[in-house]
């Protein structure tokens, strides 16, 4: 039984899976319900001045009959005054003392705001805050969330201010709204934030009803943009979590969010960098016994590596995410088609054909049985046929050695540069 | 004819100069590929323009060889 236990920033909870600041989390009944199921930790619906919610609110993209491949929002933070929300944050961390409970925070970018709402959560016993610079709508009309996220300046100051006040750690949650999340996570940092999380959501219109004309979803004939998230947007979140793990300026820990649905994708996000997870929409989709299943995965994955503690896979794949121009050129892969498994259904042959490279043939064995061979001269290595193919272990993606040792794209350029300036002393 | 063809008779012809001991003096790379100038004392400037991708990669391979060499001297 490997140690699950997680550290974020001196934050300790049970097991790396938190529930992220959302409806799961909106009240004490909630919390406590899923610390029951196994939940390490909870961000608490974001407090703020209690807000006014439209409805609907919510709308899923479904893709090709896999049900809330994207999830969207037009939900504000919490609409319940922040007195009931306290006693109830008191009530569970009495409850569960080991489990962490983060206040999620939004105020206005005064001092004044964010010194008063500190104080007065950090009262009733919460294990660390949780700044909202993300929500992209709604209250980033009011400046707040995402559009205060979005300007490094701001995220700076209101840290500062937050920290100015906070005895516990303050986590800073980053909008993916942005061209390059390590510049407001950097901002952070010089505001002095003890961690960072990402991603809020991503700004969406999940879709236009095409008989009626009206948004998805819509309030009475109108709609607004709102906030992507679930398993559409892994890609994304897991991207600004390696970007910021692998940035030198951004040295506090990183709690990663985003299209999270199994323990596979925490422990991704792990080893790009993040100490622990938070999760949303898988839970509003399977409910909260969906950690049992992710506790049991996550365990059976370290025992299996001999791994003592979950801790020891953060960052383990920082090292190997780099830039474009240190990626050797002279790697080479191409595919081998397993002829005795293939179904001779085509379909690595029309994509190689119509959209890559042309070089999947079709042929005849000797019984005059079609068969398909990739010339591999002239295949790239792209893999398009063996993401097409609908067959598991028909198509494989070979290495083949090169004749040239490793060379990255900066390593060409570099020499070329000394060629204009010795004029023929490198000439081979 | 396919790229790997036509990256073979690029991949000759630069072998081809330098075997013939010209050293390559200056790449210009442009939209159509890469102009590499070939130059031997007391000989005539050569040009070579390579297309393929394959052969970009090629020269430049040779090139780096040699730097790596000359390093590590
Ligand atoms: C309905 C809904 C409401 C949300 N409300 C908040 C919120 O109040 N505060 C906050 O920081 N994030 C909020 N989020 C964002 C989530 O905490 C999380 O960052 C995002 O959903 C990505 O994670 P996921 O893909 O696991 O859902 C909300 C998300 C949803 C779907
Ligand atoms: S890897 Fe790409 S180029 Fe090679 S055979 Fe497959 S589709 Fe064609
Ligand atoms: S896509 Fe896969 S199964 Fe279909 S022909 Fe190609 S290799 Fe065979």
């Amino acid at each position: 039984m490997a140690d699950l236990r997680s550290n974020l920033a001196g934050i300790q909870s049970p097991n790396p899976f938190w529930l992220a600041s959302a409806p799961p989390t909106n009240s004490g009944y909630q919390v406590q319900r899923a610390f029951e199921a196994g939940w390490g930790g909870a961000v608490w619906k974001t407090l703020g001045d209690p807000i006014l919610n439209v409805s609907s609110r919510f709308a899923a993209v479904s893709f090709n009959g896999q049900r809330v491949a994207g999830f969207n929002n037009i939900e504000l933070i919490t609409d319940r005054p922040l007195e009931v929300n306290l006693k109830e944050i008191y009530e569970t961390k009495k409850m569960y003392p080991d489990h962490a409970i983060i206040a999620s925070l939004m105020v206005e970018p005064k001092q004044e705001k964010w010194h008063e709402i500190v104080k007065r959560v950090e009262e009733v016993g919460v294990d660390g805050l949780e700044l909202n610079f993300g929500c992209p709508h709604g209250m980033a009309e009011r400046g707040m969330g995402s559009a205060s996220g979005q300007v490094p300046e701001l995220v700076e100051k209101q840290t500062f201010w937050a920290k100015e006040a906070a005895e516990t750690p303050v986590i800073v949650k980053l909008t993916p709204n942005i061209t390059d999340i390590t510049a407001t996570a950097e901002a952070a940092v010089r505001g002095g934030a003890d961690a960072v999380s990402m991603i809020n959501t991503i700004n969406s219109l999940a879709g236009v009803d095409i008989d009626t004309w009206n948004t998805i979803p819509h309030v009475g004939g109108k709609g607004a943009h709102g906030g992507y998230c679930g398993p559409a947007v892994k890609p994304i979140a897991l991207n600004m979590v390696g970007e910021c793990a692998r940035s030198p300026r951004i040295n506090v820990p990183i709690s990663g969010i985003g299209g999270i649905s199994n323990w596979q994708n925490a422990v991704e996000f792990m080893l790009m960098g993040a100490s622990n997870v938070q999760i949303c929409t898988a839970a509003m989709h399977h409910g909260f016994r969906i950690v049992e299943d992710m506790i049991d995965g996550l365990n059976n994955y370290l025992d299996e590596k001999e791994i003592p503690s979950v801790q020891e896979l953060v960052g383990k794949s920082v090292p190997k995410y780099s830039d474009w121009g240190n990626l050797d050129l002279n790697y080479k892969i191409v595919a081998r088609i397993n002829n005795d498994v293939c179904i001779n259904c085509n379909k690595c042959h029309i994509a190689c054909e119509d959209t890559s490279h042309q070089c999947i043939d079709m042929l005849k064995d000797g019984q005059g049985n079609p068969i398909l061979k990739v010339r591999e001269e002239d295949c790239v290595g792209c893999n398009l046929c063996s993401i097409v193919c609908p067959v598991e272990g028909a198509i494989d993606m070979v290495e083949l050695e090169s004749e040239h040792p490793p060379m990255t794209w900066n390593d060409r350029q570099a020499v070329l540069g000394l060629v204009q300036e010795k004029k023929g002393n490198l000439t081979p | 004819m396919s790229d790997y063809q036509e990256y073979l008779l690029e991949r000759e012809k630069i072998d081809h100069w330098l075997d013939k001991g010209y050293m390559i003096t200056d790449v210009t790379e442009n939209l159509s590929g890469a102009e590499l100038t070939l130059k031997k004392p007391e000989n005539d400037l050569e040009k070579l323009l390579i297309k393929t991708a394959d052969g970009r990669k090629y020269f430049s391979n040779l090139l780096f060889q040699k730097k790596e060499e000359l390093e590590s001297r």
